[in-house]
């Protein structure tokens, strides 16, 4: 395996690696049109977020990092789980969970995905098995949970962890990583590397960038490519998800990638000088989307009408979701005890007698023993 | 009826919901061995395998997300910590994601996950293996806490704990482990929220937190002698708490003593006197009391440790002073 690394990547200046062999055209499709879609939809929210101001929660777009989210729409089934960070939008629609319902709850609407309590940064479809959060590894380790209910449970399903390399800062995610090695639990660990921390990048707050190496040192499967390189990126998951499913234990991928905007929200941050200009041009000139748009072309399976066409859908589809979202109601909360705690326990109901108390004395006498030691 | 110790009262919970449900799973440091954790995960290991009953690496955080994770997919998971003062690594879980798991979800999730967390107390456990921090747990949204005193409620707030749909903190108190009770055969539940009467009287309201239980009731007894008749109120839990019953006794008493194992500052003891205060203090014929721990941590000394908590002897003599006052 080729050392691959931030300082790598841009010494190489262009990618001329990307290939459509061994891939076939169907899965071509769905994943540039699932990355075209998702870029589509974030440059969409981008311009509506200001200064219209009706999505008022933070917002951290993905643009620049399609790939990944790509990959995994093609490949994880309905009841496979996935759990991501705050930068969510394309985890969200990975799971084929509903874009109307994205929207909504951005604009905090009771027709939202979370019916407007989440937001973006916090967000989930339980019903597609999809799950955020917006504290830093905190999903990841969930992921380890899920993994594990899904290996008591005997379910024949895969849960990935999407997160990014500040999330290797945090202790609790070598937890996770050292707890799915130990059972071999049946998940996939996906790190998006984007070098940065907000502003602050990976190498000054890492000892060192071998992140796929340190993880291979638990004994998981690891492997770190370029990121921008959706093919590649689909490539390594499919072997990844199938050998999971087959039994054999937890997979470790690190995908280098690169997010155009700023940390958050739609306004470029590179006024605070936390990187170059040649580095944000070289990410832009190796658009995943681009990447794999020229070699869809070259291979003939991509025309400028098609396109086009496809364009003309995406943006149909984010119109209505943008009317469904402003067209819905505010959620009204009248009990907020309700909202965090369920007032319903059927299994309880179903399995226990209610005793409130017995009619026997407590003996308050009865001699306290302190145990000598613990 | 059966005559249990608090320790088997735990253990008979926790194998009755194993029986009755093959997705309820236990998790903590050493649950396998045998002995189990002071005896409340005796035997369970080899009833129920190794699968189900999982020794844990020494990663409490960690070990609270995958209960988190497993709940997800359907499972109830319930964690052991022989100290309370470990299961703080895992409070960025606890409050950042278990806590708010229903609410972030708009109610699609819910969240059945039991953490049982042991305070220590006596033989020198000092700062890190004493501290009964429900006042914590009591302040966030979206939790149950739990203290329960005797093997009887011990068994039901566990059981309710496993089957309910919300995550529940039981605190339990180390030093109740070896009392004993008649405790049902059945699996039953005691919902939350509901407090009992320990003892009644006439003359003041003394509620009384988890250990402090047991040393109220003497106390009570002792107060007896110097014609100061007491009821002993016992939550049995801090989040929901009873205030019906609560302001129902004080409304009788007209006096509140609050006895709680735990520093005295921002503590139930406080929100306690809030809530009756705030309903009823019109009605009070004196300024509430607390009877707490110092607002320091823990000593490791013998003589210190008698000094840092009050027993029955101490309680008793503070009710008397402040009711001649």
């Amino acid at each position: 395996m080729t050392k691959i690394n931030h300082q790598s990547i841009l010494e190489a200046s262009a990618y001329h690696d990307l290939s459509l062999q061994g891939t076939d055209a169907d899965t071509v499709r769905k994943l540039y049109y699932f990355m075209l879609r998702l870029r589509r939809c974030e440059e969409a929210l981008s311009r509506e977020y200001h200064p219209a101001d009706e999505m008022r929660c933070p917002v951290h777009f993905c643009i620049g990092q399609e790939a990944v989210p790509a990959a995994l729409n093609a490949l994880l089934r309905a009841e496979d789980y996935l759990f991501c960070h705050h930068r969510s939008h394309g985890y969200y629609l990975a799971k084929k969970s509903p874009m109307n319902e994205l929207f909504a709850e951005l604009y905090g609407k009771k027709t939202g995905a979370n019916g407007g309590i989440a937001g973006s940064q916090d967000i989930s479809s339980p019903p597609h098995n999809f799950f955020s959060g917006a504290i830093l590894a905190g999903a990841a380790a969930i992921s380890a949970g899920a993994a594990l209910g899904a290996q008591l449970l005997k379910k024949r399903c895969v849960t990935v962890a999407a997160f990014g390399e500040a999330a290797m800062d945090e202790g609790i995610l070598w937890e996770a990583i050292n707890y799915a090695a130990l059972c071999k639990l049946p998940i996939v660990f996906i790190c998006e590397n984007n070098k940065y921390s907000v502003f602050s990048p990976q190498l000054k707050r890492q000892a060192a960038d071998n992140l796929s190496e340190r993880v291979a040192a638990f004994g998981i499967k690891s492997v770190a490519l370029f990121g921008n390189d959706a093919i590649k990126v689909h490539a390594a998951v499919k072997v990844a998800v199938d050998d999971v499913l087959n039994g054999h234990g937890p997979w470790f991928i690190e995908a280098y990638t690169y997010r155009w905007c700023g940390h958050y929200g739609p306004e470029s941050d590179d006024i605070v000088g936390y990187r170059s200009e040649e580095e944000v041009d070289f990410w832009k000139a190796n658009c995943p989307i681009v990447l794999l748009e020229e070699a869809m072309k070259r291979a003939g399976i991509l025309t400028d009408a098609e396109k086009d066409r496809t364009i003309r859908d995406i943006d149909a589809e984010i119109a209505d979701s943008f009317q469904f979202a402003k067209g819905g109601d505010f959620p009204i909360i009248t009990n907020w005890r309700e909202v965090n705690l369920s007032s319903n326990s059927p299994r309880a109901d179903e399995l226990l007698t209610d005793i409130d108390f017995v009619e026997t004395e407590f003996d308050v006498h009865q001699a306290v023993k302190q145990a000598k030691g613990y | 009826m059966q005559r249990l110790t608090y320790a088997q009262a735990l253990q008979q919970a926790t194998s009755q919901a194993m029986e009755l449900d093959e997705r309820v799973f236990l998790m903590g440091q050493l649950v396998d061995y045998r002995g189990g954790v002071f005896g409340t995960t005796t035997g369970l290991a080899e009833k129920f395998g190794t699968t189900r009953v999982r020794d844990f690496p020494v990663a409490e955080s960690v070990m609270t997300s995958t209960a988190i994770g497993a709940a997800i997919t359907g499972m109830r998971p319930v964690l052991v910590h022989t100290r309370l003062d470990f299961m703080l690594y895992s409070m960025d879980a606890i409050v950042n994601w278990l806590s708010l798991w229903r609410f972030k979800s708009n109610g699609k999730s819910s969240m059945p996950v039991t953490i049982r967390a042991i305070v220590g107390k006596g033989w020198g456990q000092g700062p890190q293996h004493s501290k009964s921090l429900h006042a914590w747990f009591a302040h966030v949204p979206g939790l149950r806490v739990a203290v329960p005193v005797t093997p009887f409620d011990a068994k039901g707030l566990l059981l309710e704990s496993i089957f309910g749909e919300n995550p529940t903190i039981i605190v339990e108190h180390r030093s109740l482990f070896s009392l004993t009770e008649d405790v049902p055969e059945v699996p039953y539940r005691i919902r939350f929220g509901r407090a009992r009467i320990r003892r009644p009287g006439k003359d003041l309201t003394l509620v009384a937190i988890g250990a402090m239980v047991p040393i109220a009731l003497r106390a009570a007894e002792k107060l007896a002698a110097q014609s100061i008749d007491v009821e002993v109120l016992d939550p049995r839990t801090v989040s929901p708490i009873d205030t019906a019953a609560i302001c129902q006794s004080v409304m009788k008493t007209g006096r509140l003593v609050v006895a709680d194992p735990a520093w005295q500052s921002v503590s139930v003891a406080a929100e306690i006197i809030a809530l009756v205060t705030e309903k009823m203090g019109d009605r009070l014929r004196a300024n509430p009391l607390r009877i707490c721990l110092p607002d320091s941590h823990t000593p490791m000394s013998s003589t210190l440790e008698k000094e840092y908590y009050p027993d029955e002897s101490k309680v008793a003599e503070a009710i008397s002073s402040w009711f001649r006052r």
